[in-house]
């Protein structure tokens, strides 16, 4: 007779039995091109998971109802947790399991961990999310569809010293990414001929700013200049303005999310994003806007851009290397793009460098009331 | 396929050192600490800095990461163990928060919250450990090594001295045994333990940063010790094959959509762990054991 301890480990056992049972997708379908996804798609970043994931689907969609490839993408969701070590563990499911030969990829840490994994298998792991200056050359096999953090700043500075925004005061996670964005902040305003006047470092789990903007009404800058991320952003909003910050906020792209989007302090906000010229009359981007209006009633945002981009981008590779007769692998895809450079994407032409990292034309944008956004350089 | 489960068992046997180290200190000792990813931390990022800029041997940086988190261990162990039960488990999370805001501050050293990038694969005596197979072969080794070491010490009378001051600290003080070393010398082997199993965690990431050795770490450790079992030897071991396994095999589960996928993963491994608990409140390997 079965106890209750042969009942419990019976249902343990059970959740493992797919483990064994599954068929290796590389021996069951030996014709799809395995593409996997390695976001957070649990905890306080699923949000961010969500909005990745949506981009890559529609850009499936597309990729298949044009047929444009000879054999079908499978792309294989694995929950990174957001953690390196959901990181790896998801990477090397990917990779050899599943024989993914193009991951697409968020997080800084979950990059970092992940990328020597894609390097000895020869898997081209594609960030849309990271904008971190450190995530530049991470490997041969890793890319960025996404502009990095320095070239916002780069573009924000000389416009906001023109607009009188002169002495920035910058509050920043102080990881690689808010580091990395402040240097920016600091000799891109010094060239442009404002200044820097104080910054502000916070851990990623910060969730009380009353004292920074204490510290930032005591400053008195023109301007607040913050980089965070996720859920902490819209706090950061919040606390500035109801502790009587009144300065123009401003914040690179990773500030463009739903949850910002929601908030009413958010209005009047400036940040800096990739060019996403929603009413462009370029096909590709006149397509994916019409088609995520038509699905989701809203306008796109960059991250769904990007995440779309990351597996056109692939379509363009395979696609080239099907008319030479090569067999697509991350080796020939990392061939191809090196010889190819250039790929007609949303958003406009992507340009990409010996890295592998895109550059595309970057725009300044204001939120308005309700959570519009409008661009107004 | 095998290389998949050569690296997941890889994890699993450095987490089984891990789990065996804590194990020591609530197992056999009674202390309960949430601040073994601290250890498990300053083995890690010791370990990496040896093998960036002295050998990528592993065995030199195991020691290098057990020496290092037992020196620091005795930062916790002599002011701590002057309290017990729950204030103690309040100063292992007071430094539990610190060392991760030093691991985030210390830039030069664990290269901040980007961490540490380009840790060399490892050698031992020579051999590289290039293949994943023989990288799990060495950290089998070093399982098994942590497990003969602490069966012979629990053993013997350091083992027998230390699980009656477990049971009862006044009675073994009044038999005249001296509490705050045996505590002491008991905090720093299970550090010493964690030291190696950051050592190897690093040589098999080949990438560190802070977000590994969180409090989020701790609780995970302590969660393979408690479900496992506590103060036996294969309790742990139990533990964590359990924890580390359990949600990849969930992730294998077909038919989920790719935006549900973790939430439906979290709460059927939320649900299982809950369930366990209920049904196994003394650890899977104890009560298989008063029930024999």
């Amino acid at each position: 007779m079965i106890g209750r301890r042969g009942l419990m480990i019976g249902a343990t056992m059970a959740s493992a039995i797919p483990a064994l049972t599954y068929p290796d997708p590389a021996q069951a379908a030996a014709s799809p091109y395995m593409l996997g996804t390695l976001f957070p798609m649990s905890g306080p970043n699923a949000e961010y998971g969500e909005i990745f994931t949506a981009g890559a689907d529609m850009a499936l969609a597309h990729v298949a109802a044009d047929k444009m490839l000879r054999r079908p993408i499978v792309m294989k969701a694995v929950d990174s947790l957001a953690t390196p070590q959901g990181g790896a563990i998801g990477m090397s499911r990917l990779v050899n399991v599943d024989r993914a030969i193009y991951v697409l990829v968020g997080f800084t840490g979950v990059s970092k961990a992940a990328a020597p994994i894609g390097m000895r298998a020869k898997s081209i792991l594609v960030n849309g999310g990271g904008i971190g200056p450190d995530l530049a050359g991470l490997t041969p096999y890793f890319w960025n569809v996404i502009p990095l953090a320095n070239k916002e700043v780069e573009r924000l500075a000389p416009w906001a010293v023109a607009k009188g925004l002169k002495r920035i005061a910058a509050v920043y996670v102080d990881d690689p990414y808010g580091i990395g964005v402040v240097s920016s902040l600091k000799s891109s305003f010094s060239k442009a001929g404002g200044k820097v006047v104080a910054a502000y470092p916070i851990s990623p789990t910060d969730q009380e700013f009353a004292a920074i903007a204490a510290k930032l009404r005591a400053v008195k800058p023109d301007a607040v200049y913050f980089a965070s991320y996720g859920a902490q952003q819209s706090e950061i909003i919040k606390q500035l303005r109801n502790n009587g910050v009144t300065q123009q906020l401003l914040s690179p792209s990773s500030v463009d999310i739903p949850s910002v989007h929601a908030l009413p302090q958010s209005k009047g906000l400036i940040y800096t994003a990739q060019s996403a010229d929603w009413n462009s009359p370029d096909p590709v981007t006149r397509r994916f806007v019409q088609d995520w209006k038509a699905k989701y009633h809203k306008d796109p945002v960059p991250y769904n851009q990007n995440y779309y981009n990351a597996v056109l981008l692939f379509a363009l590779l395979a696609s080239a290397l099907e008319k030479q007769g090569k067999p697509v692998n991350g080796e020939n895809l990392r061939n191809q793009l090196l010889a190819q450079r250039s790929f007609p994407l949303v958003g406009g032409t992507g340009v990409f460098d010996d890295n592998g990292d895109i550059s595309l034309p970057i725009v300044i944008k204001q939120f308005q009331a309700g959570g519009k956004v409008v661009k107004i350089a | 396929m095998i290389a998949y489960l050569v690296n997941l068992a890889t994890l699993t046997t450095i987490f089984a050192v891990l789990a065996t180290s804590l194990n020591i200190l609530i197992g056999y000792g009674g202390i309960f600490s949430i601040a073994q990813a601290v250890f498990f931390g300053v083995g890690a990022y010791a370990a990496a800095q040896v093998a960036l800029h002295v050998t990528p041997d592993l065995l030199v940086a195991s020691a290098a990461g057990a020496g290092a988190a037992a020196l620091l261990s005795i930062c916790l162990a002599l002011p701590a163990l002057r309290v017990r039960d729950e204030y103690f488990v309040i100063a292992s999370l007071g430094l539990q928060m610190l060392a991760v805001t030093v691991f985030t501050e210390a830039t030069p050293i664990t290269g901040g919250f980007g961490g540490l990038v380009g840790i060399p694969p490892a050698s031992l005596l020579g051999l590289p450990l290039t293949d994943p197979n023989a990288m799990l072969a060495a950290c089998l080794g070093f399982l098994v090594l942590v497990l003969v070491l602490t069966r012979v010490l629990m053993r013997g009378s350091f083992g027998r001295s230390l699980m009656a001051i477990r049971d009862n600290d006044t009675a073994a003080e009044a038999l005249g045994k001296n509490v705050m070393v045996l505590k002491t010398l008991a905090v720093m082997l299970g550090c010493a333990y964690a030291g190696i199993g950051g050592a190897l965690y690093s040589a098999q990431m080949q990438f560190i940063n802070v977000e590994s050795f969180t409090l989020d770490q701790s609780v995970l450790i302590m969660a393979m010790v408690i479900i496992g079992g506590t103060g036996t030897l294969i309790g742990p071991l139990v533990g964590t094959v359990l924890i580390l396994l359990l949600p990849a095999a969930l992730s294998f589960i077909p038919g989920i959509p790719p935006t549900e996928i973790g939430v439906v993963q979290q709460m059927i491994y939320g649900l299982v762990m809950t369930l366990l608990m209920i049904f196994r409140p003394g650890g899977l390997v104890t009560l298989r054991t008063r029930r024999q």
